[in-house]
């Protein structure tokens, strides 16, 4: 694909008159073909006009810029003309003056007489040579729009910007000018960007729809792609199949909008923004004793904490139920958590009612492997395909292998990575749930043949000479998200500065622990018995010193094996949150959410921890939202997720619900 | 065709014509027309012939009839010349005072609202300057001209030039955003854009400061030449104070009057031919 036109992580900030700043838009990242027709849809006031001003250069981005063909916008100009939403003709010109103006200027180099017949050829065009000497005074709505349209065109533009250009006309008019722009757009090739409110204008005219987020920090929240064959008919396009679904995709993007603007706004009304300091320094924070808890060890140890005005007490439970029911009490005010497990948490455990749990940082990412018995090793599995043999060749022994959490990465990598290999995570092998610190037992009393977990427990029975490592995640998704912090919605809501001051240490903490050469003194931390309370000679691998599968193979040096801060660790990214959803529901765990953009924007906090990134003085930007692929190469396209399930082939009854979230303010009042 | 015969054949067609007009117009003429007589009636009463002080209208009549109503144009050299005569020569001081504040006040207008440097630095002292009698600026222009008729031209200048200039400034600030994102998107160049855009947005603006320039310089005019003397409405009326020919001061003032007004009207039309109806 050639890009044409660019629009390259965009922000724009607006400087308030009380010394604030407004985020408007955040992050925008897009890529434009040429002859690509492109809708811009959202709520008023969610930055579509500034976005479409930006790329016209009659705005300036805060942040990042627009490319076309290669060389960025730094100014207005013909090259990407826009169609005004309120026409913006001037009025002391008659409609062929208005058009003579425009190519007069930006043709001046061709001879007279070919400008006056560009000038006659773009009044015919748009059928208003019976109108050409009057004044826009005295033409109706859609005449104007006309003329704005063919003055835009006749200039030859590489991009045409519409800012709704349709949208104060009477429905007939709309109809016809739709399809006059559809087919001159057609016929000139030309690219063009268009801001709407009108679902069906948009599904009419565009390649792609870009919808956009509420304000403030609007960013894109989900692009579809409008594959009805060009040309276009009105009537065709209607009874196109998938016109439907696409229509309910854009309104069900726009309710969720829509309920998340009255939430908000109701947000607004209860909360005082008071900004008085930290509204609670006393803090309780459940972590499991596994090496990825070092940001907790490290931020109280090394006074990250203290630094930030905090005085946390460090609970260490022994299971992730434990974690779970203590934030869902309110006994601790924040934990780490298992990365799935604030969605699992929102959108409802069981038949338990939803408990809104957010994550604005994500504390560490890979550091766990499969791990499975010597057992399994004698009998010659060396890689999944092996595992798929020797499960089918003895049917009526049945491998169990452990995870630590329903809502782990553990559990739902060691599924994917599974189910990838032809193996029917609930069928062909049964998977019990032991808490971390327990798998080795559980492995050596031969409960369990394997397990999947975070480390020390994978060294740790390689140490014993228990089991081998089969995979580790470098193996099967390099950089996935591991622990989150958790905290309660309601009680984020409750101590803003506090969480934020929370974020800060911990974020300060990660930092710090991917200093390789404060490693040794971590180690010898976590080794601590009221941390993790293991050998350091059993966390060092992969840790501090080279990683040992207990195969055979010499020891690797993975220095991606334990990840704290490098490549925006600790960024809580909407679309790898998204993946998280489809595996839930892949796997029957939890329904996936149909208004899954209005769980992630509320669970997955990038705005917070954006605003924690710059009180840092940090870069806050997320993650491009582009399509990823795990070790089996099936490409995960964030704008269908639906679609990616449907392409799984191993999975459970797959359901598709809205889950309505309780409203955190009536809660709490 | 059949309606225009039929009407032409109407008996008395003419008449009704007339008196068609004539209800038409009634609010306009009879109106006025009344007043105006109720008043000249009431000023007879409060000024009996033979009363000392002001002259009753009859008198005023009668006093000027030869030569200064019937003859504007008589001119027996010197100051003594016709009415007519007398406002063509405060005319002309008018339309060069009032001609060089128009160019004047637009060209800086347009600067001053199109650089806000500018627009910050002297828009208080405008706001000062603008607050000045017309007649506080005579002493100090007859003492840098040491002649009278540039003095008075250079004071109906200084009066009309505020408005003008004030105005044009509004007007040049509120150019909609819409027409500048349209310069801006064109890429018209300065002359372009001022000849394209500016100026033509701005017109409605100038004329409202050009109408309320005319009306103050007419308004400065007199009071000038009541001081500086020589041909004019002005010192005819000074002239005439200082003879006791009250009458003569009265018919001045209706000529006065009347010229300001047509000169309002005459603004305001040049202003209807150049700014598009749906503009106002």
């Amino acid at each position: 694909m050639t890009i044409f036109l660019e629009i390259d992580h965009v922000e724009k900030v607006f400087d308030l008159p009380n010394g604030g700043s407004y985020v408007a838009l955040k992050n925008i990242e897009l890529k434009i073909k040429k002859g690509e027709f492109i809708s811009l849809i959202g709520h008023s006031g969610c930055g579509k006009s500034t976005l479409l001003n930006t790329i016209a250069g009659l705005d300036v981005a805060s942040k990042g810029g627009v490319i076309l063909e290669g060389r960025e916008v730094t100014e207005p100009s013909p090259e990407r003309m826009v169609v005004f939403q309120n026409y913006s003709l001037l009025p002391w010109l008659t409609v062929r003056q208005n058009i003579a103006l425009a190519v007069n200027r930006v043709l001046r180099d061709k001879p007279k007489g070919e400008r006056r017949g560009i000038i006659e050829h773009h009044l015919d065009m748009v059928g208003l040579r019976p109108a050409a000497d009057k004044r826009p005074g005295e033409l109706s709505g859609g005449m104007k729009q006309r003329v704005a349209i063919a003055r835009a065109l006749a200039i030859r533009p590489k991009v045409l910007l519409l800012d709704e250009p349709f949208g104060a006309l009477d429905a007939l008019t709309r109809g016809g000018l739709q399809e006059k722009l559809m087919q001159i757009c057609e016929e000139s090739q030309v690219t063009a960007v268009m801001v709407t409110h009108d679902v069906d204008e948009a599904l009419l005219l565009s390649d792609r729809i870009v919808m956009l987020t509420n304000g403030p920090e609007s960013h894109i929240g989900q692009i579809l792609e409008v594959p009805i064959p060009r040309p276009r008919e009105r009537m065709e396009v209607v009874n196109h199949p998938s016109y439907y679904g696409l229509r309910n995709e854009i309104i069900n993007f726009l309710n969720q909008q829509k309920r998340d603007k009255k939430r908000k706004a109701q947000r607004l009304v209860a909360g005082s923004v008071a900004h008085l300091g930290l509204e609670k320094t006393t803090l309780n924070i459940g972590f499991l004793p596994v090496t990825d808890a070092a940001p907790l060890v490290v931020a109280q140890e090394r006074g990250f904490f203290d630094k930030h005005g905090l005085e946390v007490n460090l609970i260490r439970e022994s299971n992730w139920g434990a974690i779970a029911s203590g934030i869902a009490d309110k006994r601790l005010d924040a934990a780490q958590m298992a990365a799935a497990m604030p969605l699992w948490m929102t959108c409802g455990i069981g038949n338990q009612p939803s408990i809104p749990v957010i994550t604005a940082m994500v504390l560490s990412r890979n550091g766990n492997a499969i791990t499975l018995s010597k057992g399994l090793y004698d009998q010659g599995v060396r890689s999944l395909g092996d595992l798929k043999t020797a499960i089918d060749q003895t049917p009526d022994r049945v491998i169990t292998l452990g995870v630590v959490n329903q809502a782990s990465m553990h559990n739902l990598l060691l599924r994917y990575w599974l189910a990838s290999g032809g193996i029917d995570p609930d069928l062909d092998v049964k998977l019990v749930v032991v808490p971390p610190p327990e798998m080795t037992a559980a492995l050596a009393s031969g409960k369990i043949d394997g397990y999947c977990a975070g480390e020390p427990w994978n060294s740790r029975a390689i140490a014993e000479g228990l089991g081998f490592v089969i995979a580790n995640d470098l193996d099967i998704w390099p950089g996935h998200p591991e622990k989150v912090l958790g905290v309660r919605e309601d009680w984020a809501n409750q101590y803003p500065e506090t969480h934020i001051a929370l974020l800060k240490a911990l974020m300060e903490a990660c930092e710090y622990c991917d200093d390789r050469r404060r490693r040794p003194e971590i180690l010898e931390l976590l080794s601590q018995p009221q941390y993790v309370g293991v050998a350091p000679a059993q966390i060092s691998p992969g840790f501090t010193t080279p990683y040992n599968r207990g195969n055979g193979e010499a020891p690797q040096m993975l220095n991606r094996y334990h990840q704290f801060h490098y490549d925006q660790t600790n960024c809580p990214g909407r679309v790898e949150g998204l993946w998280i959803l489809t595996q839930l529901a892949r796997w029957g765990i939890i329904p996936f959410p149909k208004n899954w953009i209005e769980i992630l924007e509320r669970v997955r906090r990038v705005d917070l921890y954006g605003a924690a990134s710059r009180e840092l003085g940090w870069p806050d930007a997320e993650p491009d939202r582009k399509p990823f692929q795990l070790f089996d190469r099936m490409v995960f396209n964030p704008d269908d997720p639906v679609g990616y399930l449907q392409r799984l082939t191993i999975h459970r009854d797959i359901r598709i619900e809205e889950v309505f979230l309780d409203d955190p303010v009536s809660v709490n009042g | 065709m059949t309606a225009i015969n039929r009407r032409a054949s109407m008996p008395g067609f003419l008449p009704y014509q007339m008196r068609k007009t004539f209800q038409k117009n009634s609010k306009n003429f009879i109106r006025p027309l009344i007043a105006l007589i109720v008043l000249m009636v009431i000023w007879q009463i409060l000024c009996p012939p033979g009363s000392k002080g002001l002259p009753g209208p009859m008198q005023v009549i009668a006093d000027t009839w030869n030569p200064y109503i019937i003859n504007p144009f008589f001119d027996n050299g010197g100051t003594d010349k016709g009415l007519a005569l007398q406002i063509f020569a405060s005319l002309q001081r008018v339309a060069i005072g009032f001609s060089l504040s128009t160019v004047v006040g637009i060209t800086l207008g347009i600067v001053i609202g199109i650089n806000k440097a500018v627009y910050e630095a002297v828009d208080p002292i405008f706001q000062v300057l603008r607050t000045i009698p017309p007649l506080a600026w005579l002493p100090i222009s007859l003492a840098a001209f040491q002649q009278s008729n540039p003095s008075a031209i250079f004071v109906i200048f200084i009066t009309a030039v505020w408005p003008i200039i004030i105005n044009t400034t509004v007007g040049v600030q509120q150019l909609p955003q819409d027409y500048r994102n349209v310069a801006k998107v064109l890429q018209l160049s300065g002359f372009e854009y001022f000849v394209n855009i500016v100026f033509p947005a701005t017109i409605p603006y100038i004329f409202t400061g050009l109408r309320i320039g005319i009306g103050l310089s007419w308004l400065a005019i007199v009071a000038a030449e009541m001081l500086v003397g020589g041909v004019g409405i002005g010192f005819f009326i000074w002239d005439a104070y200082n003879n006791s020919l009250i009458s003569q001061i009265i018919v001045a003032l209706v000529y006065v009057g009347v010229v300001g007004l047509l000169l309002d009207r005459l603004v305001s039309y040049i202003a209807s031919m150049c700014v598009p109806a749906e503009r106002k």
